[in-house]
């Protein structure tokens, strides 16, 4: 409105610099501007604040809405599936206040399996915290339906909600998103995740190369050798880096058949005889070749070891046994795992390189040989743990829990499954007993796998310690509202 | 009544009271607990060995407990009414406890008793001369407010925000001492002008404007109409004896709480309460107040619907009321708003007409939508008519979330070209956003 710009200029500069004349104001003012700028028993500042009272009141009295024909906005699609109870969106709710990312997870996993939809009211909360936690993208833009896709066109930072396809993300996107469609493609379809890499390669960079290369290490085939044979090549070291590491997960690539062969020269079955000549004794005899091919050492196999107490030759097969996948032992000697183990086991000088053959197993994430560890070693080598069946897994964290409590609490939160009463039951008798290393906060974050049944042994639970016990009250206290809130979620979506 | 969890919460005090109420909100801390008509009660165990005896006089909504709290409601009293939200089937004890039916019953009494003192006599002479001083006070504090604005125009208001609060205040303080608190209030809002933000200037001359109309009303007032004049008296910070205004007749209605607004100030909470008659299609705004361990007379939240008499305050646009009596409580309500942004034009100017020196209210319109022109948010009307989105409205993305590009019935709040929304209807549900 001009006229107020007028008074508001004049106000700037003072009314000794600048006064509002009669000129400046359209007829409607006339008559009372005649009436303020006549009035001779007021001063200049008076009829300036007379003036700007008026035009203040003009503008108010005057205020008009804007006339714009058009102007719309597209409706949000309707919704394929229905939106959940009021009572699973109060649980909701309370979970937000809760802060708890776990019992999110849990209360997203089961609208969406229900094909529910959240309300409306809550979808941009939910937004809001996909777009700060990214493993909850997948299921918040699930719950969140079409009215997601629709209102995260309006905020950038929701893009991910945003209905748009992986090939579109995947050309157009930021660098973490293109990293998330890699990743995710790669679960899927390896072979399309890697022609898609493969198209965009010689616009990467360095970094982004190394970058998205590591998303092929998801379900890594013998289909990406050629490719990421010629990749390290590369001129840039950290893209060769990632290239080889891939490469050193598929058994068939050059670098592990490389491995491979130097072991079938270095570790060898020598036949002696024992009892005095009436039986035969097999045993393993471990010594590197005298000229080993320079090249397995570019390719990450240290040539001195790094502690004192390991020689470097016990050190280079180590490294070697820990880079070749456990079955190569298989076709080596013909044998069983259980004979292997047993081989390894029988003399000083061949058991300390079980615990490579331990983390070959589980770099290369055999599963049978892992039951083999289990049944046949007589060591317990507690990172096999997550690689046995369920029920196995709950048996030896059980079985070895006192004096790996803090090794088998690591494994434990790191299962999809829910952990089982007993193992829960062995898991909070030791955190109420050290509840500064475990606090709220664990259990808020991992109550996914506490099962519900636990409920009602807290208190069997309860440290022996005064203070610890009067703490872990209140953590009880705690865990049963979260343990609560999951039973709710339960029932909200029977 | 059925309050929303929502609903409940917006009564809290602060953040802390509502995550300790929610605590609460479960059966394990209750050792008994009932609901009737009249009254929601329940025992809850504390740290102590006896347990907190909370109640919840609900036609009144009016809140006790027997912990020490200073806090009002104090976390029973929230936990146990969302406890009842949650869970109704689990009140299933009807017959209120001795505790109970005691507190209701002095409630009623007190209710019921005459106001004492009516009868005691006034030295008229005396009140009028009280009344002599405290005019001549508020005139001289007038004339001095108003040379302190000419002052400002006369320099010109560019250096003002280097001036600091202190300038502000000093004359704030002036004021009070004048006995024109409103006046005070006043000039304590010129001083509070966002200085950082384009357009502060505008802003600035608004306020600088208003309270010139104020004094010019009083140095005129045998001029204005008397119900101008009462306007202008509150605004100046001449008090209204409410028991006084309490002796007159109200509008008895069915009133939807619109929205709450609560401002904190020297330790000073005021609770400004928007509420609408949906009968009598009469706006209102009750205002209370409280300082830390003390609760405000009634229990409000957006959304509640209660039978109330309302009296308003003497205005030539009345909007300021105080509850008389509150007859009991609900939480429905189906109103109809003005049709088009032109209605409420039109409604403003009237509204600015009879009182020139208004603020920002709200007013009820159908079928808004969240439209986007210009990159900028607006609210359009059926006619294509559009009203800008207040700048850094933070709700814009639930509200847009819940329309879902739809129009809704809404309660928008602002004044001129700038409104933000403060309620809407979803469905026969009013909820705020």
């Amino acid at each position: 409105m001009e006229i107020w710009n007028n008074i508001i200029q004049a106000a700037m500069l003072g009314t000794d610099k600048r006064q509002v004349v009669a000129g400046e104001f359209t007829e409607d003012f006339t008559e009372v501007m005649a009436a303020v700028t006549n009035n001779q028993s007021i001063d200049k500042e008076e009829k300036f604040l007379q003036a700007s009272a008026i035009v203040f009141n003009y503008r108010q009295c005057g205020s008009l809405p804007v006339y714009k024909e058009g102007i719309d906005l597209p409706e949000a699609p309707v919704e394929e599936f229905p939106v959940c109870r009021q009572a699973a969106t109060n649980i909701l709710n309370d979970i937000l206040n809760e802060d708890s990312l776990s019992l999110l997870t849990i209360w997203l996993q089961f609208c969406g399996k229900n094909n529910q939809l959240v309300t409306p009211r809550l979808v941009p909360v939910l937004l809001n915290k996909a777009e700060k936690q990214k493993a909850l993208q997948g299921l918040v833009e699930k719950c969140c339906g079409r009215r997601g896709e629709w209102l995260a066109q309006f905020n950038a930072n929701w893009s991910f909600s945003s209905g748009t396809s992986a090939d579109e993300l995947w050309q157009t996107g930021t660098p973490d998103q293109r990293k998330q469609v890699l990743q995710q493609l790669r679960i899927t379809d390896p072979g399309t995740a890697r022609e898609w890499l493969q198209q965009t390669w010689p616009q990467e960079n360095a970094n982004s190369k190394a970058a998205l290369l590591k998303a092929l290490s998801i379900n890594a085939g013998n289909d990406d050798i050629a490719w990421l044979e010629t990749v390290a090549t590369e001129k840039a070291q950290k893209v060769k880096d990632e290239a080889l590491n891939i490469l050193k997960l598929i058994p068939a690539s050059a670098v592990v058949q490389k491995y491979k062969n130097l072991l079938r020269e270095t570790v060898t079955l020598k036949k002696e005889k024992a009892m005095f000549g009436l039986t035969t004794k097999t045993s393993l005899q471990i010594q590197l070749p005298a000229v080993i091919d320079e090249e397995i050492y570019k390719t990450g196999i240290e040539k001195l070891s790094n502690q004192k107490e390991i020689p470097d030759e016990e050190f280079i097969v180590s490294q070697l046994m820990r880079s070749v996948p456990p079955d190569s032992w298989e076709s080596l000697f013909t044998a069983n795992p259980e004979t292997i183990i047993n081989y390894f086991q029988q003399q000083e000088s061949t058991k300390k390189f079980l615990a490579a053959i331990v983390i070959s197993v589980v770099r290369f994430q055999d599963k049978r040989w892992a039951v083999a560890f289990m049944q046949y070693s007589k060591i317990f080598y507690i990172d096999i743990i997550p690689l046995l069946p369920l029920q196995q897994q709950e048996f030896y964290s059980n079985k070895f829990f006192g004096g790996y409590e803090n090794s088998i609490i690591n494994h434990a939160i790191e299962r999809k499954e829910e952990w089982g009463v007993e193992l829960t039951r062995n898991i909070f008798r030791f955190t109420a007993d050290n509840p500064y290393q475990y606090n709220r906060s664990f259990y808020n974050k991992y109550i996914h796998l506490v099962p519900v049944q636990i409920i009602g042994e807290l208190e069997k639970c309860k440290p022996a310690n005064d203070y610890d016990k009067s703490v872990w009250s209140n953590t009880s206290e705690y865990i049963t509202k979260l343990i609560t809130l999951k039973i709710q979620t339960i029932k909200a979506f029977q | 009544m059925n309050l929303s969890e929502d609903q409940i919460l917006a009564l809290a005090p602060d953040e802390a009271s509502k995550k300790a109420g929610r605590d609460l909100s479960g059966p394990s801390k209750w050792v008994s607990k009932g609901a009737n008509e009249q009254a929601l009660w329940g025992e809850c165990q504390g740290s102590g060995s006896k347990p907190y005896q909370t109640q919840i006089d609900l036609a009144g909504m009016t809140f006790k407990c027997s912990c020490p709290s200073r806090k009002f409601p104090c976390k029973h009293g929230l936990g146990l009414l969302l406890f009842q939200a949650k869970q109704p089937v689990l009140f299933t004890e009807k017959e209120a406890p001795a505790w109970v039916a005691e507190w209701l019953k002095k409630k009623q009494e007190k209710t019921e008793k005459k106001p004492e003192g009516a009868s005691q006599p006034v030295d008229e002479a005396a009140q009028f001369k009280r009344q002599q001083a405290r005019e001549k006070g508020v005139a001289d504090g007038i004339e001095e407010l108003l040379r302190w604005m000419k002052d400002i125009v006369r320099n010109g208001i560019l250096p003002i925000p280097e001036k600091g609060p202190a300038f502000f205040s000093a004359m704030a303080k002036r004021m009070i001492d004048a006995k024109a608190p409103g006046l005070a209030g006043m000039v304590k809002n010129l001083g509070n002008t966002d200085f950082f933000i384009e357009g502060w200037q505008s802003t600035f001359m608004d306020q600088l404007a208003r309270i010139y109309l104020v004094i010019s009303g009083f140095k005129n007032k045998d001029n204005i109409s008397p119900s101008l004049k009462e306007d202008v008296r509150n605004w100046i910070g001449f008090t209204q004896n409410q028991d006084e205004l309490k002796e007159k007749n109200g509008i008895t209605d069915t009133w939807l709480v619109l929205g709450k607004q609560v401002t904190e100030d020297d330790n000073l909470a005021t609770e400004r309460n928007w509420l609408y008659g949906t009968q009598s299609g009469q706006y209102a705004l009750v205002l209370q107040f409280s300082v830390p361990g003390q609760g405000t007379n009634f229990s409000l939240t957006p959304g509640m619907v209660l039978q109330a008499e309302l009296v308003f305050f003497p205005s030539a646009e009345p909007m300021r009321a105080i509850i008389k009596r509150q007859l009991s409580t609900g939480n429905q309500a189906r109103v109809t708003g003005l049709s088009s942004w032109l209605k409420v034009a039109e409604s403003a100017t009237n509204s600015n007409v009879r009182v020139p020196f208004t603020q920002e209210r709200p007013y009820i319109i159908q079928q808004l939508k969240p439209v986007q022109y210009n990159s900028q948010w607006w609210l359009a009307d059926r006619e294509n008519r559009l009203v800008q989105l207040k700048s850094g409205y933070q709700n814009l993305y639930t509200l847009l979330s819940v329309s879902g590009g739809k129009a809704l019935d809404m309660v928008v709040f602002g004044k001129e070209n700038l409104y933000e929304p403060m309620g809407i209807w979803e469905g026969e549900n009013y909820i705020v956003i």
